[in-house]
């Protein structure tokens, strides 16, 4: 059984994600055109509102520690992209001051600090796309049009594990008879290298030995069979049409330039006809449906755990 | 038959789908658009072309072997910082299994170590970068087989031009444009991970390839390959 059909509890949380158990057709089209949105949108208004639904998912699959090496991670980088960025491109009207003969714009600041929210929004996006489309759901996905790459995958996916342990086993041999144990970078890289070298010839002769098994058990006579247990529910039909009639409104407003921004040589004003507010609210519906499953999902979990 | 179909889809229907796309509705930011869309039309004919050949199951095992290792690769050097011996392994197995399989191993280590190291938009990239690399040395291989020092110059190189290509998605993803003083700042930034990524390749290049090929040697031999 899967992983995540598994229902257990962790501290009274709900483990299981109620956004994976989508059929992964749905999943995936949903984080491709998020994605897709979030970079090719160069609009303040957009970004940040992609921002928000990718935080807001992504706080509902990452544990307190992780949240907090986020927090640590990109408020730095946020910092940093908008003061390094005057340094690169000396655009903007307003100087602030003059460096080597170079103007420090303060619209400069400005796109770096939008560089800097739209690469978190799309970092935020992909680790969500991680956690959720694992690589059972990729491999059901594209694992029809190219069989023999599906296998090569999955055979791959399952030897890392196995490799894992195998590492481990000859680290601790090595460890055992007393080789390299000063700790010194020399004598880590040198070990470390020993230990893979050790492990690619157990490997191969593994690999080799799995072919002429699989071979003399049949493989490739007749066709083959895979097995899944997705099911396409009435709510995947929901997210997917949700999912369109978004996108169309925002590639229509995007073709109509009614999402036009640059910050050069000043900030435009930002567009606020009633086209472009509907194509605002159409994206922030979009980029929080994840959210908003998972919350009423929360809801629900809280009704009806007992209270002891 | 339907292979077939497929490609012609791609080339008649595909590449002007994409050039449509970036003129007209993402015309603003068409570079991080055309440099998605091409890295993964670049892969799909190589696998197209892969899973129309017939192919012994033991090679598909050896490729799906040495893939899970350039990831273990990334794995298990996580003690050493910036030593990552990917670029390493799939210069060895285009070098002994020729440009196909080097592209596979290295499209295909890029795919599935991101399913440890948090997949995105760069996997396309990443994916494209590391088999182009494969294929080209796997296309040199009989004259790098003849130099041991060629070889170790190729795999040096490899490791410089996957940097360097890396930083080319940094800059114009940044920007949604080229924009050469960002990917030059990105350069200087990246230098010292790109001069210990070379170095690596070709410490691991060194150490590991007369025994790779040694183990190659001898597993033909055992099971008469």
């Amino acid at each position: 059984m899967p992983k995540e059909k598994r229902f257990f509890r962790e501290g009274g949380r709900r483990v299981v994600k109620a956004f994976a158990k989508f059929h992964p057709v749905t999943l995936f089209a949903y984080f491709a055109v998020i994605l897709l949105f979030s970079m090719f949108i160069r609009n303040p208004v957009t970004v940040c509102l992609s921002l928000l639904g990718g935080a807001a998912f992504c706080s509902t699959l990452t544990n307190k520690r992780e949240k907090l090496d986020d927090i640590k991670f990109y408020i730095p980088l946020t910092v940093l992209i908008a003061i390094t960025n005057p340094l690169i491109s000396h655009n903007g009207k307003t100087p602030l001051f003059f460096l080597n003969g170079n103007a420090f714009t303060l619209e400069s600041i400005y796109y770096g600090v939008f560089i800097a929210l739209m690469i978190i929004a799309v970092r935020m996006w992909s680790k969500s796309y991680s956690r959720i489309v694992t690589s059972d759901k990729f491999l059901y996905l594209f694992g029809r049009f190219a069989p023999k790459t599906a296998l090569i995958l999955s055979v791959a996916l399952r030897y890392v594990p196995m490799m894992k342990a195998q590492a481990k086993k000859i680290k601790d041999a090595q460890k055992t008879l007393g080789l390299y144990s000063k700790g010194s970078y020399a004598d880590n890289v040198v070990s470390t290298v020993k230990v893979y070298s050790a492990l690619i010839g157990w490997s191969l002769e593994n690999a080799v030995e799995t072919g002429k098994n699989m071979k003399a058990r049949g493989w490739g006579h007749g066709k083959r069979t895979s097995f899944s247990s997705f099911r396409f529910r009435a709510a995947d039909a929901v997210v997917l049409v949700l999912l369109a009639v978004f996108s169309a409104a925002m590639l229509i407003s995007l073709r109509t330039g009614r999402l036009a921004f640059s910050f050069y040589p000043e900030p435009t004003a930002l567009p606020a006809d009633p086209v472009s507010v509907f194509a605002y609210v159409c994206f922030a519906l979009l980029s929080f449906i994840p959210f908003f499953i998972e919350s009423e999902e929360n809801i629900r979990w809280n009704c009806l755990r007992s209270k002891t | 038959m339907n292979k077939k179909i497929i490609s012609y889809l791609i080339v008649f229907l595909g590449i002007p789908a994409v050039v449509l796309l970036g003129n007209t509705v993402f015309s603003g930011v068409k570079y991080v658009w055309f440099m998605i869309a091409v890295s993964v039309l670049s892969t799909v004919p190589f696998v197209i072309s892969f899973e129309k050949k017939e192919h012994s199951v033991t090679y598909l095992l050896l490729i799906a072997a040495l893939t899970a290792l350039s990831v273990m690769g990334r794995l298990i050097f996580v003690a050493v910082p910036a030593f990552k011996p990917v670029t390493a392994m799939v210069v060895i197995t285009a070098v002994y299994f020729g440009p196909e399989a080097g592209f596979l191993t290295g499209a295909f280590s890029a795919l599935l170590s991101n399913f440890y190291f948090g997949q995105g938009p760069w996997t396309a990239f990443q994916m494209a970068a590391w088999g182009l690399i494969g294929f080209v040395i796997g296309l040199m291989r009989n004259r790098l087989k003849q130099s041991r020092a060629l070889l170790c110059v190729a795999g040096a190189v490899s490791g410089v031009v996957y940097s360097l290509v890396m930083d080319v998605w940094d800059a114009i993803f940044a920007d949604g444009t080229v924009l050469w003083s960002r990917y030059v700042s990105f350069l200087a930034t990246s230098a010292p991970f790109t001069v210990i990524y070379a170095v690596s390749t070709l410490v691991f290049l060194l150490l590991l390839e007369k025994p790779i090929g040694k183990k190659l040697q001898r597993i033909k031999d055992k099971y008469g390959i």
